[in-house]
């Protein structure tokens, strides 16, 4: 008997022990450009707490982590810009304090009032973005041969392929390469696209998340990848200078994140602290170069922070005309997100 | 002659396929520059550094370690306790029993994981270092279980059985007795629990959060880039605990 | 007569409260959790979170798309070819080692064949990558060679060969332990009565080791049929793997009850292995 009540005592010691942990520390959901020192290590000097992050790809995944954790574990939340009203809508995320925040600074595309301000309240903020679109090696492919998207699915790619694996970005391009906008698909259109995507994934090699599309790429193993953009080779240019992004003929899909406060949190105050911290100067110059991905930061006063090199790397000049060539991410409904999930998982099959 | 030639040429063929990998992670660890491929374009140990100086995985070493022993050590305890009892010859339904201890041995890590992650869910039970702990000994008891069974023959139990008619407790039977006499068996399973839960990934991705374990940590940097460093760590890893199984060769060479 | 029955009442009460705490870890981290999966596989995820809809929809989905079934079918052919190349790269090792090899150089010979173990299994399999890459070091042997290169990398072969890697060292220690275990003098004795080497091994040892050999083979079947990393790492988004399905509802989709359906199936895949080789150990002619 007396094993039994030490092994509840082990028991009920294991509980306590994961209770304890709750003193200053900041808790925060993101995708994997915000875990560099460079950007996290200002903040917790600042304040003297410890920053906890925990990464995650795509918002199912997000979503995921969230359902199983307890209310109040998390602070900060990064997610993408179009996901905003849904993770709104399921209460997670909590108002944020307007004034505070540099509104003024950002581009005026990366306001997206739309999909931050829900009923008159502010509940998120973008931080960063780019585009999902075609990386090359400008060694092996020509920029000629990308400049018509569709030509990637045809019998003759232009050269060896991998996929971003990631269903919504890429679905959304195929539909523009297939001349339906984003914001249109609907059920209907998907038995096309299925169809363009069995064929890219015939000319692909392989199919991979982040770092293994930057792998395929930066090693040789593929001359193109679709999906990619300047997430993928800006980082990486200064090593291998033949990398290249362009955006085809029919366009490419724009991504953003976006960051905000659990509606939870047991700290909103330093949460919202975090939040300024990613969104000044600083913070979003260390944020745009990253050591997982690059991107554009969504305060235009970051440029003041960065090299011309970087700004460069980001084609910050020329970003009026991506901005125009390039449709927002699709923001499907559930049905219409379930009927992609499962063409992706056809194509992962296939 | 022949015969020799054949034995000798397939180990040579062997053990080069069981090293292949580890020699390029080994020698690319090395490599003075940003890519781990060919080619070789230098000596440094620039990675090396780099992993030594990483504060996150330096953390996931120790917790790894520390999940590793306090794991093994539950499990090898409930391992014994039950090895002894199905060994009294006393149990009623020990094969029962015994089917019931081994059946997680046969069931898929990602199962096991999956399973405790939704219970950990329903019960409200966040997600930490102890939780990988818990999914840990669930799959170490029923090894320690399986070798302390073994290890529990005829000789022990009369051994037993005669601490125990000059009046020694069960306790001190246990304690003095039987242990000692199997300690060689306890000494594996403790040493084969610390391996598999070491090294194991699924179950501590699944269960952990913010504190994580060092397969864990490998795992986002490896995807947060590629570079030699994953070389360095896994090199590292190797080095680290092949000195532990040679200390523990050694130290069991100079019992006998 | 009453004191002995009390006494061995006692005993068995020891006994059990000796069991006790080991059962009762088993009962509440494993069986219970087991449970609770099988009650979710009955549920349905919906926007609104998870919700006890207690349907066969997860089961009948599985069974009624062709991608689902095939990566189950992906499992199943990966696992095959893993367990019968392991078992047949290890076994000649494993003889080597325990026969062939003077008794002084065993146990070298034996750590050596498991030393990679100590890597790290997911350092391991990204190992393979770099060995396999199309630019990396085999393809650059071949090259020096003048041979054709190989395209390996990211594709089912990758998987099987970094599987095959890991099994086969496993399997070498497995099919070892049962080797050393045949008295040598019964080889001996055979000789003696005039039989061949093939003959002493197609029915002296092989029958006599077979039953370590199944246990090993199993071991390799469960544990590959399960595997997340190594698919994950080499397969490079190709031929989808059943653990693989079972990550992506949980990581894309929040769908914990298909993930727990599809965990029951990969399950039911592995009792049926078991089922397959406790028959096949008990026919007699074998």
């Amino acid at each position: 008997m007396k094993t039994t009540t030490r092994l509840l005592a082990v028991l009920a010691g294991t509980t306590l022990l994961t209770q304890a942990a709750a003193a200053q520390e900041l808790n925060a959901l993101v995708w994997c450009d915000h875990t560099d020192d460079a950007l996290i290590k200002p903040f917790e000097d600042k304040f003297g707490v410890k920053v906890n992050l925990k990464e995650y790809e795509g918002t199912g995944a997000a979503l995921s982590l969230i359902e199983q954790s307890q209310p109040g574990d998390w602070d900060v939340l990064v997610v993408d810009g179009i996901d905003v009203p849904r993770v709104v809508s399921a209460g997670i995320l909590g108002p944020l304090p307007v004034g505070d925040l540099p509104y003024d600074s950002l581009f005026p595309e990366m306001v997206m009032e739309e999909n931050h301000v829900i009923d008159g309240q502010t509940y998120a903020i973008s931080e960063k973005f780019g585009y999902n679109t075609v990386s090359f090696n400008s060694a092996a492919v020509s920029a000629e041969d990308l400049s018509d998207m569709t030509a990637l699915w045809s019998d003759n790619a232009p050269g060896s392929m991998a996929v971003y694996d990631y269903y919504v970005p890429v679905m959304g391009m195929v539909a523009m390469g297939l001349g339906i906008p984003t914001a249109d698909i609907t059920l209907d259109d998907l038995p096309a696209i299925e169809a363009a995507l069995m064929k890219l994934k015939d000319n692909a090699s392989s199919v991979g998340e982040v770092v293994s599309s930057q792998t395929a790429i930066a090693t040789g193993e593929v001359d193109i990848l679709f999906g990619g953009g300047e997430w993928v080779t800006a980082g990486l240019t200064g090593d291998l200078p033949d990398l290249d992004w362009l955006i085809p003929e029919q366009g490419a899909v724009r991504w953003s994140q976006s960051i905000g406060v659990f509606a939870d949190s047991k700290q909103p105050d330093l949460a919202v602290e975090f939040v300024k911290h990613v969104l000044s100067p600083q913070g979003q110059a260390a944020l745009a170069t990253s050591s997982c991905y690059w991107a554009m930061p969504a305060n235009r006063m970051a440029g003041a922070m960065m090299t011309d090199e970087q700004k460069a790397a980001l084609r910050w000049d020329q970003q009026v005309d991506y901005l125009n060539k390039a449709d927002l991410y699709p923001t499907p409904d559930a049905d219409l997100d379930a009927a992609m999930q499962d063409v992706w998982t056809r194509f992962l099959a296939h | 002659m022949m015969r020799f030639a054949a034995c000798a040429t397939y180990m040579a063929l062997l053990y080069g396929f069981i090293f292949l990998p580890v020699g390029v992670l080994a020698l690319f660890s090395f490599q003075d520059g940003r890519f781990p491929i060919p080619p070789f374009q230098g000596f440094s140990l620039r990675w090396h550094a780099e992993v030594l100086g990483d504060a996150d995985l330096i953390a996931a070493l120790l917790n790894s370690l520390m999940v590793a022993f306090a794991s093994s050590a539950m499990a090898v305890t409930l391992g014994f306790l039950a090895a002894r009892a199905v060994a009294t010859g006393r149990l009623p339904r020990a094969k029962a029993i015994s089917a019931a201890l081994t059946a997680p041995l046969s069931v898929s890590y990602l199962v096991i994981g999956l399973g405790l992650l939704a219970s950990f869910n329903l019960m409200g039970q966040s997600l930490s270092l102890a939780t990988v702990a818990v999914g840990h000994i669930v799959i170490n008891t029923p090894l320690c279980f399986a070798i302390c069974a073994a290890a529990i023959g005829p000789a022990q139990q009369s051994a037993e059985r005669a601490a125990r008619d000059l009046g020694a407790s069960e306790l001190r039977v246990m304690w003095l007795v039987t242990a000692p006499m199997i300690l060689p068996a306890l000494l594996a399973a403790f040493l084969l629990s610390v391996t598999f839960s070491w090294d194991e990934f699924i179950i501590a991705f699944l269960l952990s959060r913010f504190d994580v374990t060092l397969p864990v940590e490998i795992w986002s940097l490896l995807r947060s880039g590629l570079n030699p460093k994953t070389n360095a760590v896994g090199s590292l890893v190797f080095m680290l605990s092949a000195i532990a199984v040679l200390g523990v060769e050694l130290a069991t060479m100079r019992r006998k | 007569m009453s004191k002995t029955l009390t006494i061995e009442g006692r005993d068995r009460r020891r006994a059990l409260a000796l069991a006790a705490p080991a059962l009762l870890w088993t009962l509440v981290f494993f069986a219970l959790p087991f449970g609770v999966m099988a009650v979710l596989s009955l549920w349905q995820r919906t926007d609104q979170g998870l919700e006890a809809a207690w349907t066969l929809a997860n089961y009948a989905k599985f069974a009624s798309s062709p991608a689902y079934l095939q990566a189950a079918l992906n499992s199943l052919e990966i696992t095959v070819v893993v367990t019968v190349l392991s078992v047949a790269l290890a076994y000649p090792l494993a003889w080597i080692i325990a026969v062939e090899l003077p008794a002084k150089y065993r146990r070298l010979a034996l750590a050596l064949a498991v030393v990679p173990f100590w890597t790290s299994y997911v350092v391991r399999s990204y190992a393979w990558s770099l060995v396999l890459a199309k630019r990396g070091v085999l393809n650059g042997w071949l090259g020096d060679l003048g041979l054709p290169l190989m395209d390996l990398a990211n594709s089912r072969a990758a998987t099987v060969i970094g599987f095959t890697h890991f099994f086969t060292m496993l399997l070498t220690l497995t099919i070892y332990a049962s080797l050393v275990q045949l008295p040598p003098n019964l080889r001996r004795a055979a000789a003696d009565l005039g039989a061949g080497p093939v003959q002493i091994f197609r029915f002296i040892v092989w029958p006599l080791a077979l039953p370590g050999v199944m246990v090993g083979a199993f071991l390799t079947f469960a544990l590959c049929i399960g595997d997340y990393v190594t698919p994950q790492i080499l397969g490079g988004g190709n031929d989808l793997a059943l653990p693989q399905l079972v990550m992506l509802q949980i990581g894309r989709r929040a769908d914990l009850p298909m993930a727990a359906a599809l965990s029951i199936v990969l399950m039911a895949a592995v009792t049926l292995a078991y089922i397959a080789m406790a028959r096949w150990m008990k026919e007699p002619s074998k």
